[in-house]
């Protein structure tokens, strides 16, 4: 079934985007500065696994240090920037509105930033909370929370201000973000950071939030522009979206319960992580239904579809292996070795920043009024990119496989088991290699793309298509 | 393929505006007020595979969450009952044994009836010997008795697992009663291990009733 077409030029040229342009452009540009650091961070994580004495010398990147750095630059800086940015145009143009109180976003954005910063600063000292995703030292914490507030004003704005009353999948996801993750960062810190719970509660708590970043927050976002982009691309009716309410409310009902598997054989009762594994499963219908809704995904063109349809592929991927994974048969194997980086890489890699990635092409065009600078830097960060993803979930699950055999297994001595699957270890450090380049060529491309210096091609009329074009094309 | 070629990476074409995108899939939502009712059965298929997934969860929770108790940590562990949770106090058992054994005769206060059965407060008999007291228990006692200076002539069945026994207590309930009326009205002999009457029922199998006489011989 496909959407009677419409005027292309009116499709695209929406008074929203050059209203919010400045705003908007400043948090994915900050996003893409942290997303080289975090790069780079890896990197040095990923080479200290095999090569123990790099950088050993320097204290404020050590190996903890180091991948303290990288997880909080990646989580707070990459995506939260990048997410919001994306948040924030999506609920705009599906709302219909000007978007309002941008200074606010703007101002929240800097401070947002200074905060992330000062934070790896503390963490570099040694100021780190060991929470998992929430290594930020508690002197930033408040600080961050009020930035939030400033970035996502907007967002609630747009939302209770929007046109018409019918809504749009990518809005409910948008805003159950924007809603859910002060209550997520607040609740989080105030059980784990100014008021600790005691004991095995404390554990509990801080593998709810490292859950939460991803059920409540990221997954969402990354969603949510896939669900926009999908048919605004392809034309057609997603298929099936009657269940799409029901795939959200799996989503935000049973994706926080997931949290107990991370706790599977750990001084926790026994029903935390049976509870996990029931809500993994039960997550997989949310999977499903993502699937039969954008399925339509593998019959579109085009870069950001591209890069949309590896991000879906290995979003349900993710689930299905995690869901597998969380059972205790396979997590006493696996559990505590590099198959949960890779299951991490596969889920903040493969997912989160390749969908970020297509919502950022598909959206700068229209921020900007031109096209990006250059083809050639778009198609080579995709290959690589995605190259770098698969080369490092396969290679770091080979070496937890082999590592979760040799430690059941009792007898090789743990120096030993890391030089046994040292081989593996090197590819992934190659393939976090490969993604660095691969982010650095799109960062040079979006520096290219929005600079003022760049001279308009007078002998084209706009970048996007006239409306007999697509006349002609869409019958 | 109803869109456009989209050939060029530089820039990805729409070809339906937001506006459109919003109403063609609210209406299969089937919120439309102008609409007639458009809202569908959920497909077979989906409602089994939902319920597929509900089912599998309630029977593995109901299997493995380890009936919700903030105490069980291995999943696989079977549920604990109240005996094996907390043995029972060998008091309070004594005195369900009591109750329901011996009160008939030495009466709920232990003071026994004047001329027909002794009492059991203060008796030396039960502050006093051991051996003796748990013979008398385990296989009964005839004949006269002196008990705190007063003379008794009846008969004590036999209490244990004993031939002739009506009562057939097995060793851990005798020493838990012995136990509970040495320790019960203000007696304060010490407690009587189930590992002591063992031994002593090993030792005389299925004796018959004791005479004070033979018990006085025995330390």
């Amino acid at each position: 079934m496909i959407i009677a077409p419409t005027n292309a030029v009116s499709a695209e040229v929406s008074p929203v985007d050059v209203h919010a342009r400045g705003a908007l452009l400043l948090l994915l540009a900050s996003s893409l500065g942290w997303l080289v650091l975090s790069g780079i961070l890896a990197l040095i994580a990923a080479i200290q696994l095999h090569s123990p004495a790099f950088l050993q010398d320097l204290p404020w990147l050590t190996h903890g240090r180091a991948e303290a750095l990288r997880e909080t630059a990646f989580i707070y800086g990459w995506a939260a920037n990048a997410g919001l940015g994306i948040g924030l145009w999506l609920v705009g143009r599906l709302g219909g509105n000007l978007l309002r109180a941008l200074n606010w976003t703007v101002t929240g954005t800097v401070f947002w930033n200074l905060g992330v910063l000062a934070g790896l600063v503390g963490i570099a000292l040694g100021d780190m909370t060991s929470l998992p995703m929430l290594q930020l030292p508690r002197y930033v914490q408040p600080l961050l929370v009020v930035a939030y507030a400033a970035i996502a004003l907007s967002g609630v704005l747009a939302w209770s201000g929007r046109r018409v009353d019918s809504t749009y999948a990518s809005q409910w996801y948008v805003v159950a973000a924007l809603f859910l993750f002060p209550w997520l960062l607040t609740a989080g810190q105030m059980v784990m950071l100014w008021a600790p719970m005691r004991g095995t509660l404390q554990a509990i708590a801080a593998a709810w939030y490292a859950q939460g970043i991803w059920s409540f927050w990221l997954a969402p976002l990354a969603l949510a522009g896939a669900y926009y982009i999908v048919p605004k691309v392809t034309g057609r009716l997603l298929p099936s979206y009657e269940f799409a309410p029901l795939a959200f409310w799996v989503l935000l009902m049973a994706g926080g319960w997931t949290a107990g598997r991370a706790l599977v054989g750990g001084p926790v009762p026994a029903w935390i992580s049976t509870v996990a594994i029931v809500a993994g499963m039960l997550v997989l219908f949310h999977h499903m239904v993502l699937g039969l809704n954008l399925r339509v995904v593998l019959g579109g063109t085009g870069n950001a579809l591209s890069f949309i349809r590896f991000g879906l592929a290995a979003y349900i991927l993710s689930g299905v292996l995690n869901a597998i994974v969380s059972f205790r048969v396979v997590a006493e194997r696996l559990h505590f070795t590099f198959a949960g980086s890779a299951l991490d890489q596969l889920a903040y890699q493969g997912a989160i920043s390749t969908l970020f990635f297509g919502s950022i092409y598909y959206m700068l065009p229209r921020l900007t009024g031109r096209t990006w600078s250059s083809g050639a830097l778009i198609v080579g960060h995709r290959v690589l990119f995605i190259a770098g993803v698969v080369g490092a979930v396969v290679s770091l699950t080979v070496a937890g496989w082999l590592q979760g055999g040799y430690l059941l297994d009792g007898k090789t001595p743990v120096a030993d088991i890391l030089g046994n699957i040292r081989g593996p270890l090197l590819i992934a450090t190659a393939s976090q290699l490969v993604m660095l380049a691969a982010n650095l060529l799109l960062v040079v491309n979006f520096f290219q793309s929005v600079c003022p210096c760049r001279t308009a091609d007078a002998s084209s009329p706009g970048p996007f298509r006239q409306p007999s074009a697509v006349e002609a094309t869409a019958t | 393929m109803n869109g456009p070629s989209n050939s060029d990476p530089r820039i990805d074409q729409a070809v339906v505006t937001d506006d459109a995108v919003v109403v063609a899939h609210e209406k299969l939502l089937g919120k439309q007020p102008d609409e007639k009712a458009r809202y569908r059965l959920l497909p077979l298929n989906l409602l089994f595979i939902f319920s597929g997934l509900i089912f599998f969860g309630a029977t593995y929770l109901g299997r493995y969450a380890g009936y919700f108790d903030p105490k069980v940590f291995d999943e696989t562990a079977p549920k604990a009952t109240a005996a094996a949770a907390a043995p029972e106090d060998p008091i309070e058992k004594g005195k369900k044994v009591y109750a329901t054994v011996c009160a008939a005769c030495h009466q709920a206060n232990g003071m026994g009836l004047p001329g027909a059965f002794p009492p059991l407060v203060e008796s030396e008999w039960v502050v006093g010997s051991e051996e003796r007291l748990i013979r008398i228990a385990l296989h009964g006692l005839q004949g006269p008795v002196k008990v705190k200076g007063a003379d008794f002539n009846s008969m004590m069945p036999a209490a244990g697992r004993v031939a002739g026994s009506g009562f057939n207590l097995s060793d851990d309930r005798i020493a838990a009663v012995l136990t509970y009326v040495r320790q019960e009205w203000g007696n304060k002999a010490g407690p009587i291990t189930t590992e002591k009457v063992a031994e002593i029922h090993g030792k005389e199998g299925d004796h018959k009733p004791w005479t004070a006489a033979e018990l006085e011989k025995l330390p």
